[in-house]
């Protein structure tokens, strides 16, 4: 792929997914748990990966959680975000090799997981209470529920993307 | 469908089950009656609920934001707050230890431990 070629899409994909990041942040919450979301715009960050590569995806995923704390958050959120972001893409890094594309819910899933223990782990160094990691359960569920979700969602994307030729 | 795929929806669905089935167990476990809320990690107040014959509002001004947190004979919640996603609101009232009400932007966990103001 040329390299302006790449440099557009990353900054197309960026757009798409801070989009995505700001309407989710407008919804309600979908469950009356801390820390409980779709993670819509990690729809983008594993379309990224698969089409772009994992260092593009990584760029386009930091450029998202930066910008999207600086426009809906605040400092908490922007940490909370980034430590579950940088252990869901590392988690995507080491498993997007092992499956193959009609796998990428479960690596989804593990990178939902993933997630969440990393914005747990934020939240218990952060509030200094031990008593939150209740939460430990329920986000380990809910990161393979809603990581499927989006799993399906960038499987079909991305096989959209390349049957269209990109 | 491969057999990898299979084991891995098994896996999967063990961690659903086990993460709710967890989730269920906590929040009908644990007692105690003294009901402690923390800001940034520092205990902001603490009261024994147990004690509690009529309700108040506790207003809480921190640099993070605001938080009304209701005491009522026996359990405790966030009414109102400011911050972005209302969680910690719609989290309803906790009446036993087990899971504590999070507001994660505001840094406020209200939680209910021991018995005894001193437990």
């Amino acid at each position: 792929m040329a390299k302006t070629r790449k440099l557009a899409l990353m900054a197309l994909f960026t757009a798409i997914a801070l989009t995505i990041f700001m309407i989710e942040s407008q919804l309600p919450p979908i469950a009356p748990i801390p820390g409980v979301k779709l993670g819509l715009a990690n729809v983008v960050t594993l379309t990224a990966m698969l089409i772009l590569g994992r260092r593009e995806a990584g760029a386009v995923l930091a450029v998202r959680v930066l910008m999207g704390a600086v426009f809906a958050g605040s400092p908490a959120a922007l940490l909370y975000s980034a430590a579950g972001g940088f252990l869901a893409y590392l988690v995507m890094c080491l498993a997007v090799k092992r499956f193959d594309e009609k796998q990428l819910w479960i690596v989804s899933a593990l990178a939902g997981v993933a997630h969440n223990a990393g914005q747990l782990i934020a939240c218990v160094w952060i509030v200094q209470t031990p008593g939150v990691l209740a939460y430990a359960p329920i986000l380990a569920a809910s990161g393979v529920i809603t990581g499927c979700f989006t799993g399906f969602a960038a499987m079909y994307l991305v096989r959209a993307l390349q049957k269209s030729g990109k | 469908m491969d057999k990898k795929t299979k084991i891995w929806i098994g896996i999967l669905l063990a961690v659903v089950a086990l993460g709710l089935l967890g989730f269920l167990a906590l929040s009908r476990l644990g007692g105690g009656t003294v009901a402690v809320i923390t800001v940034d990690g520092q205990e902001y107040r603490r009261i024994d609920l147990s004690r509690v014959s009529e309700s108040y509002d506790i207003e809480i001004n921190t640099k993070y934001g605001h938080n009304t947190v209701r005491v009522e004979p026996g359990r405790i919640s966030v009414t109102e707050s400011d911050c972005p996603d209302g969680i910690c609101v719609a989290q309803g009232a906790i009446d036993r230890g087990g899971v504590p009400i999070v507001c994660m932007p505001h840094r406020l966990v209200v939680k209910i431990e021991g018995s005894g103001i001193d437990g």
